[in-house]
């Protein structure tokens, strides 16, 4: 990666973390929609994919939250909360969302933290970290669910985690070790 | 259990980003400074562990479920500090890769539940050990789960106050939605999960920062 790209990395990085608060900070559904249609435009290589990125993973807990907060204030007041202020909260949570996922998409975050070697060897090291612990969480969450004759239960889920954890643990040590040590042998 | 990017306002956010990123330079300055190199793989394995411990969802009567938070152990075995750090880096794995959370609500979810929940629990802990090393280690996860939700409760409750167009769930209601489910369900199996990590992990005879 050249200079150049760097230095548009970490002003697109600086850009979205500003336009993230500025974001947050509107309270107009009209004008967070004309926000969402300029990123759109912006933002419109890999449009879909954001979208759905967006669609899975935060739409269903804001909607599910606005939904739930609305009827639930209707039932104790007995009359109809404003639309706004609910639809205004779903809209500033999705733009936001939507601008990191597209921003993360275009920029080489790792070359873009290089003036900060700590944090990027911290960073690619729990990533690594998490990739293969979500593997072995998975596989054992699996296999607990093979030893039972039911479906886990709360308790069940807990002994099995507080179980797993010293043996997540020492492995996640160990190759965190030698993540560490093959970066550190590279300069970083 | 963390407030999602566009709950908060910044005028919430800005400081609370300014009472975090000291402490952040702190805690960084003060456990992973000069040995960072022998620290770093340990802090990045009990981020990582925290963080899938934080996709162990657990059911909750009603439908929907929560989850663990992890950073009580982390508190106990080493330092609130360290656990602040760790559960930082949580937050921003998940903000920025998996879309929980948010950059711009990063500062008062960590404190929330990186430091006041850690430092509750980590207190509790050492006033009661020495009657009960288990019986501590248990209440220090409950205390701290709980006070995590009660200060993420009363954040929004005061994003509310502020302005009720910015946010428009009174605390009246945000504050027993988030603390039932709390009390009954997530305090007690993060007390239990505590309770079975630190024994093993003591068993394993597991080293840390100092390793």
């Amino acid at each position: 990666m050249d200079w150049t790209a760097e230095r548009r990395d970490r002003a697109l990085l600086g850009g979205w973390l500003t336009g993230a608060f500025a974001i947050s900070a509107i309270t107009d559904p009209r004008v967070l929609a004309a926000v969402g249609l300029v990123l759109m435009v912006t933002f419109r290589r890999g449009l879909a994919a954001v979208l759905r990125r967006v669609l899975r993973s935060v739409v269903p807990v804001t909607v599910g939250l606005s939904l739930v907060s609305w009827a639930w204030l209707l039932l104790v007041s007995g009359r109809r909360p404003e639309v706004q202020p609910f639809l205004a909260l779903g809209l500033r949570t999705c733009l936001i969302a939507f601008s990191t996922f597209a921003v993360l998409a275009r920029v080489q975050l790792f070359p873009a933290l290089a003036p900060w070697p700590t944090l990027t060897r911290l960073l690619v090291i729990t990533l690594a970290q998490i990739h293969a612990l979500r593997l072995l969480a998975t596989e054992s969450r699996l296999g607990l669910r093979s030893r039972l004759l039911h479906e886990p239960r709360a308790l069940d889920v807990v002994r099995g985690a507080g179980g797993i954890t010293g043996a997540l643990f020492t492995l996640s040590t160990r190759n965190a070790r030698d993540v560490s040590d093959a970066m550190r042998s590279r300069g970083f | 259990m963390h407030i999602p990017d566009g709950f908060l306002s910044p005028q919430i956010t800005i400081p609370a980003y300014a009472i975090s990123a000291p402490l952040w330079a702190w805690g960084v300055r003060r456990h992973f400074g000069h040995s960072s190199a022998e620290s770093l793989p340990v802090v990045g394995s009990l981020t990582a562990v925290a963080f899938v411990i934080q996709t162990i969802m657990i059911p909750v009567p009603g439908g929907t479920s929560t989850h663990l938070v992890g950073v009580a152990l982390l508190a106990l075995l080493y330092h609130p500090l360290v656990a602040f750090v760790c559960e930082s880096l949580v937050l921003l794995v998940q903000a920025l890769f998996f879309g929980a959370g948010g950059i711009t609500v990063l500062g008062i979810n960590a404190l929330a539940m990186g430091l006041l929940g850690p430092v509750a629990g980590w207190l509790v802990y050492r006033a009661f050990a020495r009657f009960s090393e288990k019986g501590a280690a248990f209440l220090a996860a409950y205390v701290a789960v709980q006070i995590s939700t009660a200060a993420i409760a009363l954040v929004l409750g005061l994003q509310h106050r502020l302005s009720e167009k910015y946010f428009p769930i009174p605390f009246a209601v945000t504050f027993p939605a988030t603390m039932v489910p709390s009390l009954t369900m997530t305090g007690v199996v993060e007390g239990l999960y505590t309770l079975f990590a630190l024994s093993l992990l003591r068993k394993a005879r597991v080293r840390g920062l100092d390793s």
